[in-house]
Order: C-alpha cells, then structure tokens, then sequence
C-alpha cells in the first residue's frame, strides 16, 4: 500500500486552477509524481469562427480570447491587419494604443496578485488588488465603453478619442498606484509566509526556458532579458524609456517580484505617454466598408508583449473580405502544457495553485 | 535557531493591513446604491425612429444575428421605406457597437442603461425607442 499511487484531477471546478482546464495528478502521498495537463472545458473555436466572418466583425471577437488581458489580442489583429492592407496610423492612435496597452497590463498584473495571493490563503491581498483592477476598469469603461471587453483597437487606429480630462484622470490613478505600491510590498511581495511558500518552488531550468521557448515572466525570472516591446519595438516604444526587469531565482519568488516590477515600469511608460501624447492627430484612419474591406493575398506575423509574455498573431488573407486563415500564439500553450507538467512533478500538491499561477495561464487562449 | 536568519520585516509588515478597518467601506450596498455608469458606457440600444429608415445595415453587420428587422405601423417616418426597425435579442448581442457605426442618419445609438431582468425570456427581444 505504501507505494500506490492515488489519481486525483486538480480542476476544472477547482478554486486553484486558472480557469477551466485540469490537470491530473498521480499522487505518492502529498507528493506529485506525474502531472498531466487536460483541456476541452471551454473549446469555442475561434480561430474558426474568424475565419467565418468579415475582417470588421472578426474585431470584435478576439478580444474575449483572454479575459484577463483582452487588449493585446485586439492590439495584434489590428496591427495584422494594418500590415496587410498597409495602413499607417496617426502618432496620436500609437500612443493611445500604447496606453491601452500598460493600462491592461497593470490590470492584468493585479488580476494576478489576487490569484497568487489566493492561491496560498492571502485572502486579503486579492480584495485590495481587485478593487485596485476596478479603478482601472473604471478608466476603461470611460475610455471605451466597456469594462472588460473593451473592443477599442480597431483596424486604422483607436475607435474614440479620449474624454475630457482623461489624462488627468489616469495620471491621479499613476499616483494612488506609487503610494499603493509599497502597501503591496509589506503584505505581499515582502510577506515572510509568501516568501517561504514561493522561494524555491516551482524552479525552471535556465537553458530549457531558452530552447522550450517560454516566454515572459517564466523566462525573465530566469535572469534572460526578453521582451517584445525592446526587441522588436512596436506603436512608439522605441521613443520611450523603460526597463526590462529580471530576476535569478528561476522560481516562484522571481516571476513574482518580475511582475511588481513590471507594474513599476507600466507606470512609468504611462506616465512618459501623458507627456509626450500628440495633442492633435487622426484618430482612426479611413477604412473601407464592411464589405469593401478586402485582404490582399499575403500573410503577416505581429507580436506585441502581453502581461504574461509574447503574443503573437499570424493571419493570411486571400484576396476577399474575409480572413483565409488566424493562428494565435499565446504564452498558455507552452506554459500549461510543457512547463506546468515538468515543474509540478516531485512537488506537494498544495504547490499546484502556486506554481499554475506563477506561469499565466489562460485556458482560452490554449482551446481558441 | 538562528535568530539573524528570521525575517522579522517580513513577519511584521504584513499586521500593517489592519490599518484597512479604520478606512471608509469602498463597497456600496446594492440595490438601495448603484454605480453610476460613465458617459461613454455601451448599454442598451436606443433608436431615434423619427430618423430611422430601416436599412438593416445594423442587421447586415451583426455577426450575432442578434438584430431582425420586424415591421411597424405606427411611430414610422417617410424616409422609412422598408417599413421595418431593428429588434435586439439580447440574448444574442455583444454590445460590440458595429450596429451604431454603420448606421446612415445615426439614429441607432447604446445608451446607458444597463439592467434587465424578467422572468419571460422574451421580453430580452427589445425594440429600441426614442430615448
């Protein structure tokens, strides 16, 4: 009896999972000794249903590939399909786009923190991430329309301008964030319990970040400065100052303090956008109509850095209104297959949660 | 044990959120206070039928096929050849805004009104009036 090993499925229905996906564990007491990733909880097929429809309605789909982060996505379809018809934007959509983008970055990181700090009984750090995600939302919501959707990117640009007074606004929110901050350090980042719970768990081997292909935080936590944003420079971050933040440690701890760090850094990207934004510019260039829209018979690969690494698009068009063919690439796929299986293998199974957190996975994004 | 190795810091700074019980709720008590919904926000659909003409470009673009135009008698302009208006099955709709974009004389808009509820499922097909 001493040697059985007992299966359990840690998932879908699992306040520890991100998500609905799974993963099956052959347990030798509170030891994992194999893990194994299942998803098909929540197939919806989108790259499919793109491929169904006109380049103007496939927009409004691709946000809810990631609820979490939902603007990277429509960052990367409108830039495909700007680098397909050979739209140029106005510097004023750029560095809107640019906001949009840090301002879900800093929502998405503190998304996270609540499901970190949930994952080892912090009950109270997701309460204050989560009502600080909202006051973003609330900006959003202003901005676009919508809290969590926000169907704002579009193909030529951004679809409003901003409303009165919104700079000032997001600069007051820049503000309460540096005095928050530190608040989060002394319950969180800087909590002796996290500290002994994420040091040293959950360890990814340098060279296999590199040739696995991990992305994010899973590779900056490793000490490896990889980032879309400086690599290969996209919308106006080539004219702003940030750092790439990375860590040693290889583990949860590091991937941790990478994502505070990367929150200091959106606001400073931010607060270099309210500055340097054109006060006046186009703010959606002319594009054809519904029908009219066409993709020439060519193909594109766009990348931009979401808050849990590189996501990119492919797209192919044919020459009618509608897209031959979209691919995405996500962070999720490698990280929740591959990495989650290897990591967890030899660790206890209240490492699960922690580990499933550390890496950004979103199962959408592996079922689109 | 070595005390050196302990980290008091990190043991200590985490009593610091107590500080939270003497802060004002930030929650309100819903239904008796609701949020107030921003200018901007996409809710539900109104429709200016004095400028409605009843293109169906809004049903055209739909992906959702959540909008049928069904005809009217009564509240119909001249211009309105078709004689039809758009009906919104919110059960279909993703407040994605493309109906509003593509309509001629801008009369499809999303106001803010955002709450339905009803036991009769059918009452989620809604005709967007006059606002």
């Amino acid at each position: 009896m001493d040697n059985k090993l007992i299966k359990i499925y840690h998932g879908p229905q699992h306040p520890g999972i991100t998500g609905n996906m799974s993963v099956e564990l052959d347990l030798l007491g509170e030891t994992i000794k194999r893990a194994r990733t299942h998803v098909g909880y929540l197939h919806r097929g989108f790259e499919k249903l793109i491929e169904r429809r006109t380049v103007i309605q496939a927009f409004t789909i691709v946000c809810r590939l990631c609820v979490p982060e939902p603007d990277p996505n429509e960052e990367n379809f409108a830039r495909a399909v700007e680098g397909l018809v050979g739209l140029e934007i106005s510097d004023r959509a750029k560095y809107i786009r640019v906001m949009v983008q840090e301002m879900s970055r800093i929502a998405a990181q503190m998304l996270w923190m609540g499901g970190q700090s949930g994952s080892i009984g912090m009950g109270t750090v997701g309460q204050w991430s989560l009502y600080d995600r909202d006051l973003i939302l609330d900006l959003f919501e202003e901005l676009t329309g919508g809290r969590v959707y926000h169907m704002y990117t579009y193909p030529g640009g951004v679809r409003r301008d901003l409303p009165d007074g919104f700079l000032g606004r997001l600069s007051e929110l820049l503000d309460y964030f540096d005095k928050k901050l530190p608040k989060y350090d002394s319950i969180f980042f800087d909590n002796a319990t996290f500290k002994q719970r994420a040091m040293g768990v959950g360890v990814i081997c340098k060279d296999e970040a590199l040739q696995n292909g991990y992305v994010g935080q899973a590779l900056r936590g490793c000490g490896i400065k990889r980032d879309v944003r400086r690599d290969n420079p996209y919308l106006v971050y080539d004219k702003l100052e940030f750092e790439i933040p990375t860590y040693d440690g290889c583990d949860v701890y590091s991937r941790a303090m990478v994502r505070r760090a990367e929150i200091k850094e959106s606001i400073k990207i931010l607060r270099q956008v309210i500055e340097q934004m054109p006060a006046e510019g186009l703010i959606m260039q002319k594009i054809p109509k519904h029908r009219k829209f066409k993709l020439p018979k060519d193909d594109i690969y766009v990348a931009s850095e979401s808050a849990r690494g590189e996501f990119g698009y492919y797209m192919a068009g044919d020459g009618s209104e509608k897209i031959r063919r979209m691919q995405v690439k996500g962070p999720s796929l490698i990280h929740g297959y591959t990495l989650l299986e290897n990591l967890l293998v030899d660790e206890e199974l209240s490492n699960v949660a922690l580990i499933m957190n550390s890496l950004g996975i979103c199962p959408p994004e592996i079922e689109r | 044990m070595n005390f050196n190795t302990i980290d008091i810091k990190g043991i200590v700074a985490p009593f610091s959120a107590i500080g939270k019980v003497f802060e004002h709720p930030k929650t309100v008590c819903y239904p008796d206070q609701t949020k107030v919904v921003s200018e901007g926000y996409r809710g539900f659909h109104t429709n200016v039928l004095a400028d409605c003409i009843g293109c169906a470009n809004c049903q055209e673009i739909c992906m959702n096929d959540a909008i049928d135009m069904v005809s009217i008698d009564e509240d119909r302009n001249d211009r309105n050849k078709s004689g039809c208006i758009p009906r919104i099955d919110y059960g279909r709709c993703c407040w994605c805004n493309l109906c509003v974009d593509v309509c001629p004389p801008d009369s499809l808009k999303l106001g803010i009104e955002c709450i339905q509820a009803d036991a009769d499922s059918n009452n989620f097909l809604y005709y967007p009036k006059d606002k």
